[in-house]
């Protein structure tokens, strides 16, 4: 049970790092022009850049899951995870946001991915903490 | 124990062959919820675009008829010009109460000039308009002024800025109207007034003009008269003006009803295998379960348990993992339609409006239904067969 969680975890993790590299504005050879014709990137590239942050520690939640016998640390983790899922949601809507026009790949793509993982990692991150509240120390 | 706990016990006992059944449940249900809600979300956005028009025949330029559509429908800017003369031609037919006109204008695609890369704009006749006016009255208590405009559902001020400018001309956005689900929803409306003023600024500041022809508009939309029928003012429209193709309200958008019932019957096939392989594969599933614990069942028929309590135990597993499997597949669907809509719309060339609650409400019901009915189902036999095996049997084999 522990095990299918922390591995749809790093793939979970995986889509937050890579994706975003690939459907920001940046990527797509979109970004703002200023009036001394210098160009810099859309919020949506520092969006993306966000994630890899969160992607990395993801992976290592997912790992110390699949792998952890304690019940402590897999409570520990577990929060960890629902955590930086809730972060995950938050840089695209909050924090730092995507383009606003809804032609554009990083709001029609790159935020919703991003949403969806990060609503299923809390998902699996809570009820990793529920059983794992449930069950007997040895549980892995 | 209770049967439930038996139940839970055994989808425990065995996790990969529950995680086959889950997935089963979660597809089925999944997979039917999402392509009923796309194409109900594709009729009701159809819907509410012909409400939205609110005219019983639009009249276009000859052979333009596909293009008018799919800028109402999709928001992809058309330019088709016919002369402003048909428009009193058209209105002195009998059986014609209004006719007002319409431009069917656009901004420059990526140009400075304009904060918004080509939208669809709609400029309309203030004095004879019937479709924003009353709009515009109710909402706003005023007609629209020179330089002011009111968007679909997804127009908007950009970031930081008071108007949107468009070919170097700023236009205040007054209000949004509600989402239909189509590229109405990325629309701008504004008055004739300001769209030859657009084009009359953008000759200096923009970095193309606004070209609108002399004399000319783009579409003329008809109210018929109480009592009369909207099929021979059409014909009489058709064999009176030349050059024009006037289209009923019921015949609009035929080019997308052809596409939404060409989805409709590939998503039904497509959801048909996929629920006879899940049914198939959950039968086999509770076979190969059935067999590998007759010897328990056999144990448990010894103890005194009853035919029907072998039997129930089964089925209450199967209906756990279809409840289950059932309950995330639909929050996934729901999630990920609600989240991918724009996607959606773009990739499947179609309109798409979300459901009311009320609506979903009864979709996710009907959603559960199906995984319930269809895993329960494929249960049914092995456990019909397993309950009805003798005990002494069961035990020595």
């Amino acid at each position: 049970m522990f095990k299918i969680a922390a591995a749809i975890i790093v793939v979970l993790a995986l889509v937050i790092g890579i994706l975003p590299q690939f459907t920001d504005c940046q990527s797509q050879g979109r970004a703002l022009a200023l009036q001394n014709g210098k160009t810099v990137p859309m919020k949506c590239h520092w969006t993306a850049i966000a994630e890899i942050g969160m992607a990395v520690p993801l992976v290592g939640v997912g790992t110390v899951m699949g792998v952890s016998k304690r019940k402590e640390s897999c409570r520990i983790i577990a929060g960890l995870g629902a955590l930086l899922g809730i972060f995950v949601i938050l840089f695209p809507t909050r924090l730092i946001g995507v383009c606003a026009s809804a032609d554009m790949l990083c709001n029609s793509v790159m935020k919703p991915t991003l949403i969806l993982s990060g609503i299923v990692i809390i998902a699996i991150s809570i009820a990793t903490l529920i059983i794992s509240e449930r069950q007997p120390e040895q549980f892995a | 124990m209770n049967l439930g706990q038996l139940a839970w016990r055994n989808i425990k006992g065995n996790a990969f062959r529950s995680w086959v059944v889950f997935l089963c449940a979660m597809v089925v249900a999944g997979f039917s919820l999402s392509a009923v809600m796309i194409i109900r979300g594709a009729e009701d956005s159809l819907r509410l675009a012909l409400n939205r028009l609110g005219a019983d025949i639009i009249v276009v330029p000859e052979g333009a008829e596909t293009k008018v559509e799919t800028a109402l429908l999709m928001g992809k800017p058309v330019k088709v010009w016919m002369p402003q003369e048909n428009l009193d031609k058209i209105a002195r037919i009998p059986g014609v109460a209004v006719a007002s006109p319409q431009l069917y204008l656009s901004s420059l695609s990526n140009a400075s000039c304009c904060s918004v890369s080509e939208m669809f704009m709609v400029a309309f006749d203030p004095k004879t308009d019937f479709t924003i006016e009353p709009w515009l009255k109710q909402k706003l208590g005023h007609e629209l002024r020179l330089g002011e405009s009111v968007g679909g559902s997804n127009v908007f001020t950009p970031e930081g800025e008071e108007n949107i400018k468009l070919y170097g001309y700023f236009i205040t956005l007054k209000g949004n109207l509600t989402s239909t689900g189509t590229g109405l929803d990325q629309t701008m409306f504004l008055t004739f007034e300001t769209a030859q003023d657009v084009a009359r600024i953008s000759k200096t500041r923009a970095e193309r003009p606004l070209e609108i022809p002399a004399n000319s508009i783009s579409a003329a939309l008809v109210k018929v008269q109480p009592g009369s029928d909207p099929r021979s003012v059409a014909l009489d429209i058709m064999q009176k003006v030349p050059g024009v193709t006037p289209i009923e309200s019921p015949n609009m958008f035929q080019t997308f009803r052809q596409q939404i019932m060409g989805l409709l019957r590939g998503m039904l096939l497509i959801l048909s295998i996929t629920l006879v392989l899940s049914l198939v594969l959950i039968s086999l599933i509770f076979s190969m379960a059935a067999n590998e614990r007759r010897r328990e069942l056999g144990v448990l028929r010894a103890l005194g348990a009853t035919r029907g309590f072998v039997f129930q135990s089964i089925l209450a597993e199967a209906v756990m993992l279809a409840v289950d499997g059932g309950a995330v597949g639909i929050a996934l669907a729901c999630l990920a339609t609600f989240l991918f809509r724009d996607l959606l719309v773009r990739s499947l060339g179609i309109p798409f409006l979300l459901p009311s609650l009320p609506s979903l409400v009864t979709l996710i019901g009907g959603g559960l239904v199906l995984a319930l009915s269809g895993v329960t189902l494929a249960a049914l036999i092995p456990a019909f067969k397993i309950s009805r095996q003798d005990p002494a049997l069961a035990m020595r084999e």
